[in-house]
């Protein structure tokens, strides 16, 4: 019964969490926007010196 | 940001003297109501000096225009900041850095009103079950305590824009939506917390969380469609280059200046795929110019010295000189842009209606609201306060509010799936109700790109005297000279030119055939040797120097091609008709649209299109003004018009009909006119758009009357007592779901027919 006195405490610390780690996540831009970030992946990468190491 | 810091972008480019008039456009953050954009307006007209001022609500932006001298635009902005709104400049990062910050602040807002609601609903479930089963008091208490702490920063930090509105609302004297919505969930949260430390009686955190949480929703969905609505002039704006190559009249030395700084008589050099900044006239060589931004006109065109040259066209063709003949500010891109601003500032008036009668709603509600308090005051006072409340939620006009997102939201995703991108909120609205679609020709009806349509080949020598013309659709032809060696022949020419025509025969490359010496007289065509004789492509008279066998009557757009021993060809070169054009066109006729064209071509060409289309209706050389009377006469009429079209000069046009659609693939600043964009480059998704629309609009209808319906029904029940508030928070929550699920099953009919087609 007494079970709900510790639960209830451990609820509010994920939701804590929880807010935190949205917080974050939208600080860090996450959400800004949803299709460019999978589209990234296939653009070309700039040129640079060691990108791509020679075969040996 | 302050007025100072706004100078500098907005004095360079949305800040013009005209008439002895100072105009600027800028953007105020915080303007989200009709209420918001009158009160920017009414102080900006107490301000001495200025003449006129517009705000539009759709896109926070406001555009002024006073007397220079009595006033300037430092004044000006001080004044709208101290009215409670933020002044923006229009273009750079300020906007969007700005954007971004007012986007982030919403998400955070939503994401704790959801995980606070989320969290308040498992505990009230607790004292729900617990008033029905017998609760512990302490634990009941403990569960209220805990609400208390959730609901505390979910109304103050989530909720903070709306009791913000609210307060503004009052302030102002005016009743908005977020004056009952405020003063809902101020009673709703004091009584929780008053009955909460009494230790009895109602809680109702729950109701407060999740109602913040939909109409936190609900504006997010509203304020990204203004954020991409805002970059519409940015883009106009970034299609002209910030710094010229200016050329010393007295040295002939060339330097980078900026674009503002340049003044009617400045000699400037343009480079080869360069846009000319400003208005002005071709001093030297020969300009290839691609007007297609500014006209539309898709062929570009030749210019020699002292002809006219417009600001915003692209150099097609080499380096040349150019004498400006016009500021920047005074130039026809500019012209354009400021039509664009103004037809968009013709828009909002549907918000403006909803405005008026939610505050319409509102003062109704409170004074019912009053009534009940009163009434029940001297019947019972200890049902005042949960009747009052319940009839504060009850008419709460949450699923009045998400009977219309919802539904668009989900239209919107669907159009997404089938290639079409909703720019603006009121794009599906506004689609569902047109009646007659205004198509533009370059671009949209056609692919925007030359090709080769016909190919006559004649051999004088193979049957000398009456040369033998063959139609590509006939197929056969003389040996030695086949239609598929004159367009290699052609395309050999052509390879290295800029003129747009050689993009027509690109395709018809034949690696095997080759002009290493091909070289072009800027204006009439191309000389070079291929496999031992000297041919020639281009206009007639040009090629006629070379062969007789060229006809000079010919008055259609057609290039001659011919070589020294008497072979020719005539390449018929159009910009082709889509594949779909006609299957659209009839799709749209059959949902009952009426179709016409207007386009800034030429007429002949215009009136073919239309007759292979089957339209009666159709109007070419039309001026970008002549288009917006166009479309205006269609309104006043009474028509509800889409246009749809590409190229800056639709863009005034674009704005001012009712809805909008723009190629994806046309220019980037028709796009962002839009209200609606379509990503493939095919017109097919149009007709399926126009019935996406309907459907969520019907869906808009029946969530309005089950949503006004739950409203009328409650509101008795509540305001007799017989509905405890929290049972008019599930009501409307369960009200609200039904409008989600409803609105969604356009969603998954569209799904279904997706699988179906699969």
């Amino acid at each position: 019964m007494n079970s709900i006195y510790l639960l209830i405490p451990l609820s509010l610390l994920l939701v804590g969490v929880a807010v935190w780690a949205f917080f974050w996540a939208v600080n860090r831009g996450q959400f800004e926007s949803l299709e460019d970030p999978a589209e990234a992946a296939l653009e070309e990468d700039p040129l640079s010196e060691d990108a791509d190491p020679p075969r040996q | 940001m302050t007025a100072s810091a706004a100078r500098p972008l907005l004095e360079g480019h949305w800040t013009s003297e005209s008439g002895g008039e100072g105009h600027a456009v800028f953007m105020a953050e915080g303007i989200h109501c009709a209420n918001c954009a009158r009160s920017i307006r009414r102080a900006l007209d107490e301000l001495p000096g200025v003449r006129r001022s517009e705000v539009n609500v759709a896109h926070g932006r406001v555009s002024v225009s006073w007397e220079p001298g009595r006033t300037d635009l430092g004044a000006i902005l001080r004044r709208v900041a101290a009215t409670g709104f933020r002044p923006v400049p229009l273009i750079g990062d300020a906007a969007a850095a700005a954007q971004k910050l007012e986007r982030r602040a919403a998400l955070k807002r939503i994401g704790l009103a959801a995980i606070g609601a989320m969290q308040l609903m498992m505990y009230a479930a607790g004292l729900w079950a617990g008033a029905l089963q017998g609760i512990d008091p302490k634990i009941a208490e403990y569960l209220r305590w805990t609400c208390l702490l959730i609901a505390t920063p979910v109304l103050f930090y989530s909720g903070a824009p709306i009791l913000h509105g609210g307060l503004q609302d009052l302030r102002r004297r005016v009743l908005g939506m977020d004056v009952t919505v405020s003063l809902a969930l101020l009673l709703a949260y004091g009584a929780s917390a008053f009955n909460t430390m009494r230790g009895t009686g109602e809680v109702y955190f729950d109701s407060v969380a999740m109602f913040i949480l939909f109409l936190l929703s609900g504006r997010y969905i509203e304020m990204r469609g203004r954020h991409q609505a805002a970059s519409v002039t940015e883009a106009l704006a970034r299609s002209l280059p910030a710094t010229v190559q200016r050329i010393d009249a007295v040295t002939g030395a060339v330097a980078r200046a900026p674009l503002a700084s340049v003044l009617e008589g400045d000699l400037l050099r343009v480079a080869s795929g360069a846009v000319i900044p400003v208005d002005g006239s071709v001093i030297d060589g020969v300009a290839l110019i691609d007007e297609s931004l500014v006209t539309g006109e898709s062929v570009p065109c030749r210019r020699g010295a002292g002809d006219a040259l417009l600001g915003g066209s692209t150099n097609a063709g080499a380096t040349f000189t150019m004498r400006a003949a016009r500021r920047v500010d005074e130039s026809t891109l500019h012209g354009l842009v400021r039509l664009l601003e103004r037809a968009q500032g013709e828009r909002p008036r549907l918000g403006i209606a909803a405005e008026r009668m939610a505050s319409w709603f509102v003062l109704r509600v409170l004074v019912l609201t009053a009534l009940v308090g009163i009434v029940w005051l001297y019947v019972d006072p200890s049902m005042a306060m949960p009747a009052v409340l319940a009839v504060l939620v009850a008419t709460c006009p949450c699923a009045l509010s998400l009977a219309t997102p919802v539904a668009i939201a989900a239209a919107t995703a669907r159009l997404a799936r089938e290639g079409v991108l909703v720019v603006r909120a009121d794009a599906v609205e506004g689609l569902a109700t047109v009646d007659s679609v205004l198509l533009d020709k370059t671009g949209t009806l056609t692919v925007g790109r030359p090709e080769v349509t016909r190919v006559e080949v004649s051999c004088v020598e193979a049957s000398y005297g009456e040369a033998s013309r063959v139609e590509v659709s006939t197929g056969a032809s003389p040996e030695p000279f086949t239609r598929h060696h004159a367009l290699a022949i052609a395309a050999a020419l052509e390879r290295g030119s800029p003129h747009p025509i050689a993009l027509a025969f690109r395709d018809h490359a034949d690696p095997a055939i080759d002009c290493p010496d091909a070289h072009e007289t800027a204006g009439f065509g191309l000389q070079g040797t291929v496999q031992g004789h000297v041919w020639r492509i281009g206009k007639p008279a040009f090629v006629r120097g070379l062969s007789t066998a060229v006809a000079d009557d010919d008055l259609g757009a057609g290039v001659w091609l011919a070589s020294d021993d008497g072979r020719s060809a005539r390449f018929e070169i159009r910009d082709a008709l889509r594949p779909d054009a006609a299957d659209t066109v009839r799709a749209l006729q059959q949902a009952g649209l009426e179709v016409r064209i207007a386009s800034g071509d030429r007429p002949q060409t215009v009136a073919d299109i239309a007759a292979s289309l089957g339209l009666a209706d159709a109007e070419g050389g039309m001026t970008p003004a002549d288009k917006l009377a166009r479309v205006r006469a269609a309104q006043a009429a009474g028509h509800r018009v889409l246009m749809v079209g590409d190229g800056i000069n639709d863009g005034p046009v674009l704005a001012a009909a009712d809805v909008s659609m723009a190629m994806g693939r046309g220019s980037p600043i028709a796009q962002a006119a839009g209200d609606l964009l379509l990503l493939r480059d095919s017109l097919a998704a149009l007709p399926v758009a126009v019935r996406v629309a309907r459907n969520a609009l019907q869906r808009v209808r029946q969530n309005l009357r089950w949503a006004a319906g739950y409203n009328i029904a409650a509101i008795p029940l509540a305001a007799l007592g017989f509905m405890p508030p929290w049972a008019a928070a599930l009501g409307m929550s369960l009200s609200s779901l039904l409008v989600v699920f409803n609105a969604r099953r356009s969603l998954d009919a569209g799904a279904a027919d997706r699988e179906h087609r699969r």
